[in-house]
C-alpha cells in the first residue's frame, strides 16, 4: 500500500492492529489477528473469503457496530473506539449506510416510506426528506415502483430499495454485507453495478463483504481474507485503468 | 415523519388483534364489575338516593340506613326551628316478617313508613304521585316490580306483615334494597305494623328539605350536637348514602373481592398483551436492528414500541366502551342493578390504558435483541 501513495485517493477508513476474539465457554477463538488496513474513498472495496474467515466481524468493527478488543479504527478522521453508544449511533446516523443480505424492509411501508424513515431521524424538513428519498429511489432505478410494499417487490428490487435507504442519507461510508447472496445473477449484477456507481459518482467509500466470486470483476480493489488475516490486496485487471484515472480526470 | 407504529399496526392488524382484544375485554370486565358493584351496593342507599331530602337526622353513629335506631320525636321541632329548613318529614323504619299468600316461607322485609302526600320527600324519585296517593288507603303497601316473585304476590293480593294484614296496591321500580325486600307504606300503616312498644313517640329518621341545598354541610353541622332532644345526629343525604354503601361493601367483603378480581383481570390482560407486543417486536427485530445500524437511536425505537402499545390500548378501550354501553343498556332493561359514574368509568379506562402501557414497557425490553451486529454473518 505504501509503495504507491501518490496514486491513492483519500484514505477514509483505517484499521490499525485490530484484534478481535470471541469466547464461548472454555473455547477461545481469535477472529481477527492484528489486522491493519486502509480503505479509500470513491472506491468499491471488496473483502472476499470463505465463511468464518472474519470478514463480517471486520465489517462490524470498521462500521462501528462492534468494538475491537485492541487496536484503533479511524472512520472519516474520527477514532471510533472513544465514542460511547449514543455517539456511535449519532456517527452512524450522519455518516454510514448499510446494506444487508436480508433486505430487512418493514412489511407495512412502501418503498418511498422505507427510504424516508431514517431520513426523518436526521432532522430534515419533510419536503427535503421526501425529495432525497425520491432522488435515491430514482438513482437505483426504483422510481416507478416507489409506491409498492416489499411483498409486491422482487428480491432484486427489495435490495435496491435497501440501497436507496442507505444512500438517501448521503453517507460518507457505505457498508454492504453479502448484498448479492440472496439474488440471482442478473439482479446481483444490477446491485453490484449500483454500489460501484455510488462509489464513483458520490465519492463514497463502499466496503463490500462477500464470498460471491461474481463480484470480483466489479470491484476497484479486492482483499482476500482467511483465518482473520488479509492474504492478498489486489486491483482486478478489468477495472485497473478506470479505477485509478477517474479521480484525476 | 413516517408513522411506522401506526402503519405497522394497520398492516399487521392480525398480529396485534390478540392484544387489542385483551385490553378490550379487560376494560369491559372492569367496567361491568364496577357498574354491578355500584349498582348493587348503590341500592343499599336507595332510601336516600330515591328521596329528595337534603338532610337526614338519625341515631348517632348509624353505619347504614337499614341499621337505624329510633330517636325522639322532638327532633322534628329542632329541625323546623332552623330558618334554612323548609320542610321536615318523618321516616318510620320497621324490620318485619312477611307471609305471602303463596308458599314462600318467611321473608324478611323492611317496611318504610312515609308521608303519602304528593309533596312527600321520601321516595320522591321512585313513586309517581298517583301511586303515592294510593298509600292513603288503609293497610296499603307498594313493592318493587322485581320483588313480586320473592314475595309470592301479585298486585291486589293480600299478605301478612308482623301478623297484620296488608294489601299490595301497586308496584314501582327503583325500590329494590339490599339485605331485604323494601315494602313502602304510609306512616299510619307502618305504625300499625311496628310491634315494638318502645318505639311509641319515637321515629327512626327525620328528613329535611333546605332552602339552599348547596349549604347542606353547614346546616347539618349547625343542627347536630344539641342534647335537648336526646341523642341524634344530622348528616347530608350524600354523606349518609355513601356511608351506607361503604358499610355494605366492606361488611360483606365485596370490596376486597372487587379489588382482587380487578387485580386478576389486570394481570391476565397484561400477560396476553405483553406477549403479543413482544411477539410483534421480535417479528420486526431485524428491521429495528437495521434502523439502529443506520443510526436511529434505541430511544427512538422504544418510542415506536410504546406508540404501538398506546394505540393497542386506545383501540381496545374504544371496544370496551362500546360493548360496555351495550351491556349496561341491556342490564338496565332487565332491571339488573347497574350504575356507573364518569369518574369510575375514567378509572376503569385508565386501568386498561395502564395495562397497555405496562405491556409496552415489557415489550420494549425485547428490543435489546435488535443488535445490528447480529445482522452480519
Amino acid at each position: 500500500m505504501s509503495a504507491q501513495p501518490q496514486a491513492m485517493p483519500t484514505v477514509s477508513l483505517q484499521a490499525r492492529n485490530v484484534t478481535k476474539s470471541f469466547s464461548s465457554g472454555p473455547i477461545h477463538h481469535t477472529v481477527l489477528h492484528d489486522l491493519t488496513l486502509d480503505v479509500h474513498a470513491g472506491e468499491l472495496t471488496l473483502i472476499s473469503g470463505p465463511s468464518g474467515c472474519g470478514k463480517s466481524t471486520l465489517l462490524a468493527i470498521l462500521s462501528g457496530l462492534q468494538a475491537a478488543d485492541s487496536g484503533h479504527v479511524m472512520a472519516l478522521g474520527q477514532e471510533l473506539g472513544v465514542l460511547g453508544m449514543r455517539e456511535l449511533e449519532r456517527f452512524r446516523l450522519l455518516h454510514t449506510g448499510f446494506v444487508f443480505q436480508g433486505f430487512n424492509l418493514f412489511p407495512a411501508l412502501n418503498a418511498l416510506e422505507q427510504v424516508e424513515l431514517p431520513l426523518s431521524y436526521l432532522g430534515l424538513p419533510p419536503g427535503e426528506a421526501r425529495r432525497r428519498a425520491v432522488a435515491s429511489l430514482e438513482e437505483v432505478g426504483m422510481g416507478p415502483r416507489m409506491e409498492l410494499r416489499p411483498s409486491e417487490l422482487s428480491g432484486g428490487e427489495k435490495q435496491r430499495v435497501a440501497i436507496a435507504r442507505a444512500l438517501a442519507k448521503e453517507p460518507g461510508l457505505l457498508f454492504a454485507d453479502e448484498p448479492t447472496s440472496a439474488l440471482d445473477a442478473a439482479n446481483g449484477q444490477i446491485v453490484i453495478d449500483i454500489l460501484h456507481r455510488i462509489a464513483r459518482t458520490h465519492g463514497t467509500t463502499v466496503l463490500c463483504v462477500s464470498h460471491d466470486p461474481r463480484l470480483v470483476g466489479h470491484a476497484d480493489r479486492v482483499l482476500a481474507m482467511e483465518d482473520g488475516r488479509i492474504l492478498s490486496d489486489r486491483v482486478p485487471s478489468a477495472t485497473l485503468t478506470s479505477g485509478h484515472e477517474e479521480p484525476s480526470a | 415523519m413516517v408513522a411506522l407504529a401506526r402503519k405497522t399496526l394497520i398492516y399487521e392488524w392480525r398480529r396485534f388483534l390478540p392484544a387489542i382484544l385483551a385490553v378490550g375485554f379487560a376494560g369491559l370486565l372492569q367496567l361491568l364489575q364496577a357498574a354491578l358493584v355500584l349498582g348493587i351496593f348503590g341500592s343499599a342507599s336507595v332510601y336516600i338516593t330515591g328521596s329528595s331530602a337534603d338532610l337526614w337526622a338519625g341515631y348517632p353513629g348509624t353505619q347504614s340506613v337499614n341499621l337505624g335506631r329510633s330517636i325522639d320525636s322532638g327532633v322534628e321541632m329542632r329541625l323546623r326551628m332552623d330558618p334554612a329548613v323548609t320542610a321536615v318529614e318523618p321516616f318510620h323504619w320497621v324490620d318485619a316478617d312477611w307471609r305471602g299468600p303463596s308458599d314462600t316461607g318467611g321473608v324478611s322485609v323492611f317496611v318504610s313508613g312515609i308521608n303519602a302526600r304528593p309533596d312527600g320527600m321520601l321516595f320522591a324519585h321512585a313513586l309517581p304521585p298517583a301511586l303515592r296517593a294510593r298509600l292513603n288507603e288503609p293497610d296499603a303497601v307498594i313493592v318493587d316490580r322485581a320483588d313480586l316473585d320473592s314475595l309470592g304476590v301479585k298486585v291486589g293480593n293480600s299478605a301478612v306483615i308482623n301478623g297484620h294484614r296488608v294489601r299490595v296496591v301497586g308496584v314501582s321500580s327503583g325500590l329494590r334494597a339490599l339485605g331485604g325486600v323494601n315494602v313502602v307504606a304510609s306512616l299510619a300503616t307502618a305504625a300499625e305494623l311496628d310491634t315494638d312498644p318502645s318505639n311509641a313517640n319515637r321515629m327512626t329518621y327525620f328528613v329535611a328539605k333546605l332552602r339552599n341545598p348547596a349549604a347542606a354541610d353547614d346546616v347539618a353541622a349547625r343542627l347536630r350536637g344539641n342534647g335537648a332532644f336526646g341523642k341524634y345526629d344530622v348528616w347530608t343525604a350524600q354523606d349518609f348514602a355513601r356511608r351506607s354503601q361503604l358499610y355494605w361493601m366492606f361488611d360483606t367483603g365485596a370490596g376486597a373481592g372487587v379489588l382482587f378480581l380487578a387485580g386478576i383481570v389486570f394481570l391476565v390482560g397484561a400477560v396476553i398483551t405483553s406477549q403479543t407486543l413482544v411477539a410483534a417486536v421480535i417479528g420486526s427485530v431485524r428491521e429495528y436492528a437495521t434502523l439502529n445500524a443506520l443510526g436511529v437511536g434505541v430511544g427512538a425505537l422504544r418510542r415506536v414500541v410504546m406508540e404501538q402499545a398506546f394505540w393497542v390500548g386506545a383501540l381496545g378501550l374504544v371496544g370496551s366502551t362500546v360493548l360496555g354501553a351495550i351491556a349496561l343498556a341491556i342490564a338496565r332493561s332487565r332491571s339488573v342493578p347497574v350504575a356507573l359514574d364518569p369518574w369510575t368509568t375514567l378509572a376503569c379506562l385508565a386501568l386498561g390504558m395502564g395495562l397497555a402501557i405496562v405491556s409496552g414497557l415489557a415489550a420494549m425490553r425485547s428490543l435489546r435483541r435488535a443488535d445490528p451486529a447480529t445482522l452480519l454473518r
